[in-house]
C-alpha cells in the first residue's frame, strides 16, 4: 500500500515519530511514484518558503517601528508619572501612616489653631531693597528656549493689549519704585532743607517727599541763595518758605526732572 | 532565561530576535507591508507596556506572534468585510494585489504566484501554513499558538498544501 500526502507531508516536516519514519523512509527507497509525489510536495513547500517576506523587505519596517517604539516608549520608562506606580503597603504600615497623619493634624491645630484670632493681620516682612549693580542680575529667559517667544520679546504695551484683547481689565501702578541716584548708599541720605508750609522735606539724594513720604518731585536741589530748584534750574520754592537743615553734598542730584509739579 | 517584557534590555532583544517573523506572519497573513508593520508595532507595544514575565524567549515569541496572528486576521476580515460592501455598489473590477506595479518588477513571477494562492486560502488553513513556512513553528509550536491540538494541525498542514497546490496548478493554466 502507497503512502498518503498526509504521512508524506508529516514526514516532510520531519514531525514523523519512529517507527512510521523508518517505515517511511524504506517505502520511499523502493516506490518511484510515492518517492515522485514526495518530491513534489517538497518543491511546493520549498516555493512557498521561498515567496517569504525577505530580510530587506523587511529591514526597514524593522528600524521604523522600533525607532518609533524607542521615541515614544524606552524613553519614557523611567519618567513614569507618580500615580501610575503602583504601591504596595501593608495594613499595618497603613494604620501607621494614617496614625501618623492623625497626630500630625491634632498637632497642628494645638500648636497654632488657637493663636488664629490673636493676629488677623499677617506680618509680611518688609522688604526695602536699594537697587545697584551688585544686586542685579541680568538674566534671559530665552537661553533655553529655542522656538518659542518668550515674555520679554513683547513690550508692556504689546502684553497689554494682549491682555485686554483677552478681556482683562487691566491696572498698573508702580509701587516703590525710587530714582536711581549716584549717592552710593541710603545711609547717606539726609534731610537737607523742609518746606515748612507745604510739609515737604528734601533729602540730600534729590527727592521732594511730602508728609507721607511720598515723593513729589525728584532731581531737585538746594541753591546757595536758600531755594529749592529743578536740575534746569528753576525756582521751586523760595528761600523764604525753605528752613534749610543741612547743606547738600556736591553733585548729589543726578536726574533730570523739570518741575515738582 | 526569563523574560521580563517590560525591561528595555529583554525588549531590545526580543524585538531583534522576533520582528523578523512577526513581519512575515502580518505579512503573509495582510500581504500588506505597511498594515503589516502597523500590527507589529501595536504588539510590541501592548508586549513593552503589559510588562509581563515570560519563562522563555519562546513564550515571549509565541505571546507575539499570537497577537500578531489575532490581529492580521481581523484586519482581513475587516477588509473582506469592507471591500464586499464595497463590491455591491461598484460592481467594479477586482484588484490584484500581487500584480501591480511594483511587487510584479520586484517579485518573481512564481513568488507573485504563491503569495496569491496563499492570500486565498481560507483562514483556518492559512495560519498554520503561514506559522509552518513563513514563522518555521513546527507542529507542537503552532498548535501552542493556535491553541488546537498537533494532530489537528497535521491534518490542516495536509490540507492546506492540497488546496495550494490545486490554486497554484490552475495558476499555471491560466499564464499565457
Amino acid at each position: 500500500m502507497c503512502l498518503d500526502d498526509q504521512i508524506l507531508n508529516t514526514y516532510l516536516d520531519g514531525e514523523l515519530a519512529e517507527p512510521w519514519k523508518s517505515q517511511v523512509e524504506e517505502h520511499l527507497s523502493y516506490c518511484s511514484s510515492c518517492r515522485t509525489r514526495y518530491q513534489n510536495l517538497i518543491a511546493l513547500s520549498n516555493s512557498v518558503k521561498a515567496s517569504a517576506l525577505t530580510a530587506e523587505e523587511i529591514e526597514p519596517h524593522q528600524d521604523r517601528v522600533l525607532s518609533m517604539i524607542e521615541k515614544n516608549y524606552l524613553s519614557k520608562k523611567g519618567k513614569r508619572s507618580f500615580l501610575h506606580r503602583q504601591f504596595k503597603v501593608s495594613a499595618p504600615q497603613m494604620i501607621g501612616v494614617a496614625a501618623a497623619f492623625v497626630v500630625v493634624f491634632v498637632g497642628s491645630w494645638s500648636l497654632f489653631g488657637h493663636n488664629g484670632n490673636k493676629d488677623n493681620a499677617i506680618p509680611l516682612p518688609e522688604v526695602n531693597t536699594s537697587i545697584d549693580l551688585n544686586n542685579i542680575t541680568q538674566t534671559r529667559s530665552s537661553d533655553n528656549a529655542t522656538t518659542s517667544k518668550s515674555l520679554e520679546t513683547y513690550s508692556l504695551d504689546d502684553i497689554l493689549k494682549n491682555l485686554d484683547a483677552r478681556g482683562y481689565d487691566v491696572d498698573i501702578r508702580l509701587k516703590s519704585i525710587q530714582p536711581l541716584s549716584l549717592s552710593s548708599s541710603a545711609a547717606e541720605v539726609k534731610v537737607i532743607a523742609k518746606v515748612i508750609e507745604k510739609n515737604i522735606t528734601i533729602t540730600s539724594d534729590g527727592l521732594a517727599k511730602d508728609a507721607e513720604g511720598t515723593i513729589v518731585a525728584t532731581g531737585v536741589k538746594l541753591d546757595d541763595k536758600g531755594q529749592i530748584v529743578a536740575s534746569d534750574g528753576t525756582v521751586i520754592f523760595k528761600a523764604s518758605e525753605v528752613k534749610v537743615m543741612e547743606t547738600a553734598s556736591e553733585g548729589a542730584v543726578a536726574a533730570t526732572i523739570t518741575s515738582a509739579n | 532565561m526569563e523574560i521580563r517584557s517590560g525591561d528595555e534590555l529583554t525588549f531590545r532583544q526580543v524585538y531583534g530576535e522576533v520582528f523578523p517573523v512577526l513581519m512575515r506572519v502580518a505579512y503573509h497573513v495582510t500581504y500588506n507591508q505597511d498594515v503589516a508593520e502597523d500590527i507589529c508595532q501595536d504588539a510590541f507595544i501592548r508586549f513593552f507596556d503589559k510588562d509581563m514575565v515570560f519563562p522563555s524567549m519562546n513564550d515571549a515569541k509565541f505571546w507575539l506572534i499570537r497577537v500578531v496572528k489575532n490581529l492580521s486576521i481581523n484586519h482581513v476580515k475587516r477588509k473582506m468585510r469592507e471591500t464586499a460592501s464595497l463590491e455591491k455598489v461598484m460592481r467594479g473590477p477586482q484588484v490584484n494585489p500581487f500584480k501591480d506595479g511594483s511587487t510584479e518588477l520586484l517579485l518573481k513571477e512564481s513568488t507573485a504566484a504563491v503569495r496569491k494562492a496563499v492570500s486565498e486560502l481560507p483562514e483556518i488553513y492559512k495560519t498554520v501554513i503561514v506559522l509552518r513556512e513563513y514563522a518555521d513553528l513546527d507542529y507542537k509550536e503552532i498548535a501552542k499558538v493556535l491553541k488546537i491540538s498537533e494532530s489537528n494541525v497535521k491534518v490542516r498542514v495536509h490540507r492546506a498544501r492540497k488546496e495550494l497546490e490545486a490554486k497554484l496548478d490552475r495558476e499555471e493554466v491560466n499564464v499565457p
